[in-house]
């Protein structure tokens, strides 16, 4: 063996050549193992731009959904504030998706599932977090993913595959639970549906409004418009009866699902106490934290 | 949107839920059909370990009893080949790499105690397969870039190489206890050259880098064996032609 070289100098592209002279020569395989290390620089620079859109895309998402958690209304169009400081989110979650567009084609499609899987999931929940704020219904999987492809440019589209969008999902709850606990505590009432006869702005949503009680656990009396408790049972319901192709993906939505549960039951727990208490405590009282302390300091 | 009733249009996760189903039904076909191969490779290792106890001149009696389990592991991988085809190659291949990795291992250790060039029936160590000439063996594609089916990676030949290595390092010394000195001596040479190869790769944080770094322990390893030899002069003359 020859001398040891630095790392440094492994590196380099163009002193490869020098390299194998002194140092590697004898070694039969260094044709076959050049190609190889050809070919594996691609993948790990491949690797590397879409984890690093990946994080791009999910810090991009997590600040559209802190926006959108400063809305107060259901069902309708966004207001300017979320549209004007979100636009530039937007525009960069669009150009990281065309960045690595042309990297996860054909035989890659699936390559760098585990790598850009964070960001779908965190830009997902980012969709259909605004979706249901403007419409009030769930966005489709196909929706969302004709979305993404849109959004992926020429290079071809950026996959977005059903338990990224399920992930996405079981995120979305919990933004759906802040939502909820911030507007009862600033508006004193769970947040719904304008009623139909106020909603000359609502757009095709519209009609969703006005057959609520089809869904079997939406339990609000006719002509009422749905709230998000209701809406969130609705989701509960429908990812609680998603039965998961087992691996990885198996034990990330056991995890979600508890997630989940929790967050369904804070917004019960919260309208209990809106309910039972809410006419005697003032505007802007927030139930769950209050309500446990004293439970502590009465136990004593 | 058609306007169904309520927050959710329950046709959202019925379709989720049947593309998931589909995607098991796959998996479960597969899953079958790894399971042989794993068994092919159990019967593969269980005549190749003979290796370790039989010495150069009866090498041709493990060579010709691996032949059937070796045939029936290309069947299983054309099998396997067959239905993942069918599929995106990156949504399941983490599935069989393992057992492919395996199979891969096998044929290497079965072409360098000399099975690829048996026709003569005479047996020489020693023989390192490309990834081309390992794709002739198993009869299926290698390192595909531009087509989305069944093939052999280069990950899965390098981290077979490594294994193959490891089993050579066991080899070295347990030729030595047969009174064989001259197939560490080849060892040697053959460990030092793979670690030659990997020492030019660029590796990442991941699987194979785990795996080369034990490779200059090996190196190492060898090379105890051959200092034990010549420090005892029992090293054969021969070698330097």
């Amino acid at each position: 063996m020859g001398l040891k070289r630095p790392r440094e100098e492994t590196m380099g592209e163009n002193k490869a050549e020098k390299r194998e002279k002194p140092d590697q020569a004898t070694s039969p395989f260094m044709p076959m193992f050049e190609n190889f290390r050809k070919e594996l620089d691609e993948h790990h620079d491949r690797r590397e731009r879409i984890i690093k859109a990946s994080r791009d895309i999910t810090a991009s998402s997590k600040k559209i959904i802190f926006t959108l958690q400063r809305v107060r209304k259901l069902g309708q169009p966004m207001p300017q504030f979320v549209v004007k400081g979100n636009a530039q989110y937007w525009e960069t979650i669009e150009k990281q998706y065309q960045s690595i567009s042309a990297d996860v084609q054909g035989l890659n499609a699936f390559r760098y599932g585990s790598n850009i899987t964070g960001g779908n999931q965190e830009f997902m929940e980012a969709l259909s977090f605004q979706h249901y704020l403007e419409n009030q219904t769930l966005v489709s999987y196909e929706e969302a993913k004709s979305k993404i492809a849109s959004m992926s440019g020429a290079g071809g589209a950026v996959l977005l595959t059903p338990e990224d969008y399920i992930l996405g999902i079981f995120d979305m709850v919990g933004e759906l639970m802040r939502f909820s606990i911030t507007t009862m505590a600033t508006n004193g009432k769970l947040p719904a549906g304008e009623p139909k006869t106020a909603g000359t702005s609502n757009r095709d949503s519209h009609e969703d409004k006005m057959d609520v009680d089809q869904q079997p656990p939406v339990t609000v009396s006719d002509g009422e418009p749905r709230n998000v408790l209701s809406d969130l049972r609705a989701l509960r319901l429908q990812l609680e009866m998603f039965e998961p192709s087992g691996g990885r993906f198996e034990s990330d939505v056991r995890k979600k699902a508890d997630v989940m549960r929790e967050c369904v039951d804070k917004v019960e727990k919260a309208l209990y106490g809106l309910m039972v208490r809410g006419t005697e405590r003032p505007k802007g009282w927030v139930p769950g934290l209050r309500e446990e302390k004293r439970a502590e300091v009465e136990s004593h | 949107m058609a306007a169904p009733p309520g927050m959710i249009d329950p046709s959202i996760f019925e379709g989720l839920q049947a593309k998931v189903d589909e995607d098991t039904a796959v998996r479960d076909e597969l899953k079958d059909i790894i399971q042989a191969l794993e068994k092919n490779n159990r019967n593969i290792s269980f005549v190749q370990s003979r290796a370790h106890s039989t010495p150069v001149a009866q090498l041709a009696s493990i060579i010709q009893a691996s032949e059937d389990p070796i045939k029936n592991a290309i069947e299983s991988i054309s099998r396997l080949a067959g239905v993942a085809s069918k599929q995106p190659y990156y949504k399941f291949n983490f599935m069989w790499t393992r057992q492919v990795q395996d199979a891969i291992y096998s044929v290497l250790l079965w072409a360098w105690l000399g099975g690829k060039d048996f026709g003569d029936g005479k047996i020489k160590c020693g023989r390192l397969l490309t990834i081309e000439e390992l794709g002739e063996v198993l009869n299926v594609p290698v390192n595909l870039k531009d087509q989305d089916e069944f093939h052999i990676t280069i990950e899965e030949y390098l981290l077979a190489l490594v294994s193959l290595v490891e089993e050579l390092t066991r080899l070295a010394r347990n030729a030595v206890t047969l009174g064989d000195y001259e197939r560490p001596v080849l060892i040697n040479q053959f460990v030092k050259d793979v670690f030659a190869g990997f020492q030019i790769l660029n590796l990442k944080n991941d699987v194979l880098r785990r795996r080369g770094d034990g490779l200059k322990y090996r190196v190492k390893d060898v090379e105890d064996v051959v200092y034990d030899l010549s420090l005892r002069n029992l090293l054969p003359k021969k070698e330097q032609e």
